[in-house]
């Protein structure tokens, strides 16, 4: 495969395939460091305080969040549909830019799919408590029951189960599937006869052999063409439970493209946000460069912009509709009791991005880092602002009303960000975080000097 | 190797009888249909709009692929730039509707007593909609121009700086194209119905622009190579363009379901109408755009093989370009005509005028210059690509 | 018993080359392990091209009318109910639901029909030839099951294709 010789280089350090797998393998074999059991003990509690609210909601009810007549949804759906977006980028890394062949993919493509699974455990969390009776959730699923009643399948909500089982199940079978060769590499390493007894019923008997690999390849293949259009519907169904009402506000035919490019762009500032710490603390700078940093603010301003456009084309339409209630609604977000939670929005997600326009920032770590951030932050309030100043002002004045969350509603929200970096530290201690297999394919195109190999 | 092509007389007198064909089906509309003068701005409008978004669309894949850095696409690059040189036509075209608002745009009308209408008159007015049209059309051919410009400055020189300013000039285009292409397709388009409004609805004409661009993109291709020129585009090349037709068809049905589902399934009046309309007024049309742009290209193209046999996918692009055809004739003719439209002599007359005129242009352009750019530093990735 | 020739390489440029010249000749390659997959490997060994998209796609229709043919059967015949107003056979409404269940039928047969044909999972007893073949080594491996002139053809052809380690070795 010749690259072209402007192109940086994808792999830093003239590395040789094995010194790729000592690498990779390094922070599951040394002792974790400091930081490590730092933050486990962080995320931990933090878990901990959330599993406590929890089980108070499922004890008292729903009455200890904040929600009212008026606005029956509130801080669950929009962490439900944050996370969900967070683990857009996962598969969109591993599918689309595996079918665009973007060689840049296979040093971030492990991290962003483990992050993926435990974005979507934690969205599901939301849905299971707010039905207050956690235990008969399994009233979501079509079957033969005693009332001889099916689920509605005219619903957007079941919609929903469907759409995000099916996308948890898929995306755990593409990670693993991935990580096969790669559970197989450790456990030809590891020493430890525990270990590698889990290792190896793990790796599923890997052998290498050349007629594994050219199914693997052809399965990773397929599996992104059906995962690539699986990444829109999911978002586009979760945005089909606002966009399919006649609430002003919700309904607007633009919700699900925009719903997806705003889950990308969040998703790829939560691997941005991982990823810059995760490569300083395993020693990765050499796999995870400033070149893949970059790829990636390029597709943050991308999607970034999209999210901006939808913005405005909603704001102009709300307009151009000459519907005083969507009129009113939009004007309400920009002005209402809510001003300064769309102000934000605006700010984090449409004006921050615009400033990767620039080389150096877009290269810039610390930079990057905070950026991430803050499109975090401004797209946890997009979805706040696009369900709580909808519902607060009802088409009957006498409802209109505020939404306030309680100590419950933050401590489960924090909860599950404990469960979220919790999974993902055990994750870096128990599997490699980059596809070393993958990365070995790219080296000798795009590593930094042709690779030399070590004689026997 | 010979990278220079040169129209031939066959190929002349080709271009030339479509458009002929084109004329004498016009006359005969005007023998037998008795045209009202809607009949024909409605052609023109759908014409120029189908070839300009054909135009265009070889800007933005020169745009889009440079800003992604990519590779493979650039020994091809000289089809999309030839597209690209349509656009002065197409505006030049696109200014004749100042003939025909009263025919094509029921909101120029001033004696409506519409409260709606007259409440988006600050954005629907006859100045302010040529201002734009001028806006646009000032970018595009602007940029387009510089773009190709800088394009044939690197074949005369190895200088690494005009990949860099392409790249600019690049992401300048993206720019404004992503904000142009939503608000060209509400000007031209989505108000002729005035009361109708959809967000989704630019980014859907979006990216019917681009299937129908990619299907152009690969007819040019077979055409060309059918002639024995491009031998250095091979089956990598063609599976990936295969990929684009049948991924974007894929995502075309996305965006028009997702319009319709939540459309139907809210079922406000206001919004309902449009697709009553057109579901009532013309069923057969309604379904046969869905099987020639999804279900069709969706069967035809799932295949590896099929998306490297040239002749197969030339087919199938033929098939979705006239899908697209249809698509924007059923988005302008309810709204001007009304239910009883037809397709008839008129109407397939003047597209066929205008392909013939079109195919002259692109194909005047492509001979003028190599068909085979120089000195891109992405060029040897291109003729070393393989999956 | 069952005698085979194994041999390592540490680049895959000299692995290509090697099972190049061992297909020309005719020499039977059992298998090629690999620390990644090798690019053009499978058709330089002329393995068939894999099975796995047909069955993904049968898979994926079975899924299709599947969904779709049971949220019919629930809406329309076993339990007909006015909701929101929509048809009974509300085709809109079942799309979405049919999409899913598609893409999972789909993605769960490719995988264990890879699996399955792979003979990997849980507890499968694969012989691991090296541990050093998930790290940096390409091994190569040819039936010996003729003659010792074999053995000695095969070896001359792979030393000086810069193999190593060129061993005859027994199966248990």
């Amino acid at each position: 495969m010749y690259v072209s010789p402007i192109r940086e280089p994808l792999i830093k350090g003239n590395k040789t395939y094995s010194q790729i797998t000592k690498d990779i393998a390094a922070p599951i074999e040394g002792k974790p460091g400091k930081a490590w059991y730092m933050g486990i003990s962080l995320s931990l509690s933090a878990m901990f305080l959330g599993l406590a609210m929890m089980g108070w909601t499922i004890w008292e009810g729903i009455g200890t969040w904040g929600l009212n007549r008026t606005i029956g949804w509130g801080w669950g759906i929009t962490n439900f549909v944050w996370w969900v977006g967070i683990g857009h980028a996962g598969t969109f890394i591993s599918a689309i830019l595996l079918l665009f062949r973007q060689k840049w993919r296979t040093s971030i493509n492990r991290s962003a799919e483990a992050m993926t699974i435990f974005a979507v455990l934690c969205a599901g969390l939301f849905p299971l408590i707010h039905m207050g009776r956690p235990l008969l959730a399994f009233f979501v699923f079509p079957y033969p029951n005693t009332r001889d009643l099916w689920v509605n399948f005219n619903s957007p909500l079941l919609w929903d189960v469907f759409a995000i089982s099916t996308y948890l199940l898929v995306s755990l079978l593409f990670w693993y599937m991935g990580l096969i060769p790669d559970i197989g590499t450790m456990r030809d390493r590891v020493k430890s006869k525990a270990k590698k007894f889990i290792y190896g019923l793990l790796s599923f008997g890997w052998t290498g052999s050349v007629k594994h690999w050219q199914r693997h390849e052809k399965l990773s293949l397929i599996l992104a063409g059906l995962a690539a259009p699986l990444v829109l519907s999911v978002h586009s169904i979760v945005s089909a439970d606002f966009a399919t009402s006649i609430i002003p506000g919700w309904h607007t035919t633009i919700f699900p493209p925009y719903f997806v490019a705003g889950a990308i762009f969040s998703g790829f500032a939560m691997v941005l946000t991982l990823l810059i710490v995760t490569r300083k603390v395993l020693n990765l700078e050499n796999y995870i460069t400033l070149a893949h940093i970059e790829s990636m603010n390029k597709i943050i301003i991308a999607t970034g912009s999209i999210v901006g456009i939808a913005y405005l084309t909603e704001l102009f339409i709300s307009w151009y509709s000459g519907v005083e209630y969507e009129q009113y609604a939009f004007l309400n977000r920009a002005a209402g009791p809510y001003w300064w939670a769309y102000a934000i929005m605006m700010t984090c997600n449409v004006i921050s991005p615009q400033l990767l326009w620039f080389r150096k920032l877009r290269r810039n770590l610390v930079f990057t880092f905070i950026l991430s951030i803050f499109i975090n932050i401004g797209m946890w309030f997009e979805r706040f602002v696009i369900i709580v100043t909808s519902l607060h002002r009802d088409y009957l004045p006498s409802s209109w009303s505020m939404y306030k969350p309680t100590l419950v509603e933050v401590g489960i929200f924090v909860g599950t960000l404990g469960l979220f970096f919790t999974c993902f530290l055990l994750f870096i201690r128990a599997f490699p975080v980059i596809a070393i297999a993958e990365v070995k394919t790219v080296v000798k195109s795009s590593g930094e000097k042709e690779i030399k190999n070590e004689t026997l | 190797m010979n990278t220079n092509y040169i129209i031939s007389k066959k190929t002349k007198r080709v271009f030339l009888s479509i458009s002929v064909i084109g004329i004498l089906l016009i006359a005969l509309g005007f023998l037998f249909q008795n045209p009202e003068s809607k009949n024909i701005w409605m052609s023109v409008l759908l014409n120029n709009l189908y070839f300009l978004f054909l135009s265009l669309f070889g800007v933005l894949f020169i745009a889009l692929h440079k800003i992604a850095h990519s590779g493979w696409h650039v020994s091809l690059k000289r089809i999309p730039e030839a597209l690209s040189t349509f656009l002065p036509y197409a505006a030049v075209l696109m200014f004749l509707l100042i003939f025909g608002m009263h025919d094509l745009y029921h909101w120029t009308h001033h004696d409506l007593h519409d409260p709606i209408i007259e409440g988006k008159s600050a954005y629907l007015n006859v100045p302010f909609f040529f201002i734009r049209m001028a806006v646009y059309f000032a970018g595009w051919i602007g940029l387009s121009y510089l773009l190709r410009k800088n394009s044939m400055s690197q074949d005369l020189s190895d200088d690494y700086k005009y990949h860099k300013q392409g790249k600019v000039l690049a992401a300048l285009f993206m720019a404004f194209f992503a904000v142009s292409s939503s608000t060209m397709s509400w000007d031209w388009i989505m108000s002729v119905d005035p009361h109708w409004f959809s967000t989704l609805f630019g980014w859907y004409v979006f990216i019917g622009l681009f299937v129908s661009g990619i299907a152009a993109f690969i007819l040019i291709i077979a055409f060309l190579k059918s002639q024995g020129h491009l031998e250095f585009v091979n089956k990598e090349h063609l599976h990936d363009l295969g990929k684009y037709l049948f991924g974007f068809s894929i995502f075309w049905m996305y965006l028009w379901f997702f319009q319709y589902m939540l459309i139907w399934y809210s079922h406000i009046p206001e919004e309902t109408i449009y697709f009553a309309q057109r579901l009532n007024g013309f069923p057969v049309l309604f379904f046969t755009i869905l099987v020639l742009n999804f279900l069709f290209p969706f069967l035809a193209l799932m295949t590896r093989n099929a998306k490297r046999n040239i002749k197969w996918l030339a087919m199938v692009a033929s098939v979705v370009l006239i899908g697209q055809w249809l698509n924007i004739y059923l988005m302008l003719s309810p709204g001007i005509l009304g239910e009883t439209a037809q397709i008839g002599f008129i109407e397939i007359g003047a597209a066929c005028l205008y392909l013939g005129g079109f195919l002259w242009v692109i194909f005047n352009a492509l001979s003028k210059k190599p068909l085979l750019c120089k000195n891109d530093p992405f060029l040897e990735e291109s003729f070393h690509y393989e999956t | 018993m069952r005698r085979y020739i194994s041999a390592y390489f540490t680049d895959e440029e000299d692995l290509l080359r090697a099972s190049k010249i061992l297909m020309e000749k005719e020499i039977s390659i059992l298998d090629v392990l690999t620390p990644f997959p090798v690019h053009g490997l499978d058709k330089v060994l002329g393995l068939k091209e894999s099975k796995l998209p047909t069955v993904g796609f049968i898979a994926g229709a079975i899924g299709t009318i599947f969904a779709f043919g049971f949220q019919t059967w629930a809406f329309v015949v076993d339990y007909p109910l006015f909701i929101g107003g929509k048809p009974h056979f509300a085709i809109p409404a079942f799309i979405p639901i049919t999409f899913e269940v598609t893409v999972l039928f789909a993605a769960f047969a490719m995988v264990f029909a890879f699996l399955f044909r792979s003979k990997l999972g849980l507890g499968a007893k694969n012989k691991i030839h090296d541990e050093r073949i998930t790290d940096d080594r390409f091994v190569i491996i040819i039936d010996a099951n003729e003659s010792d002139e074999h053995f000695e053809n095969v070896k001359n052809i792979l030393e000086h294709e810069d193999a190593h380690d060129i061993q005859l070795k027994e199966n248990q």
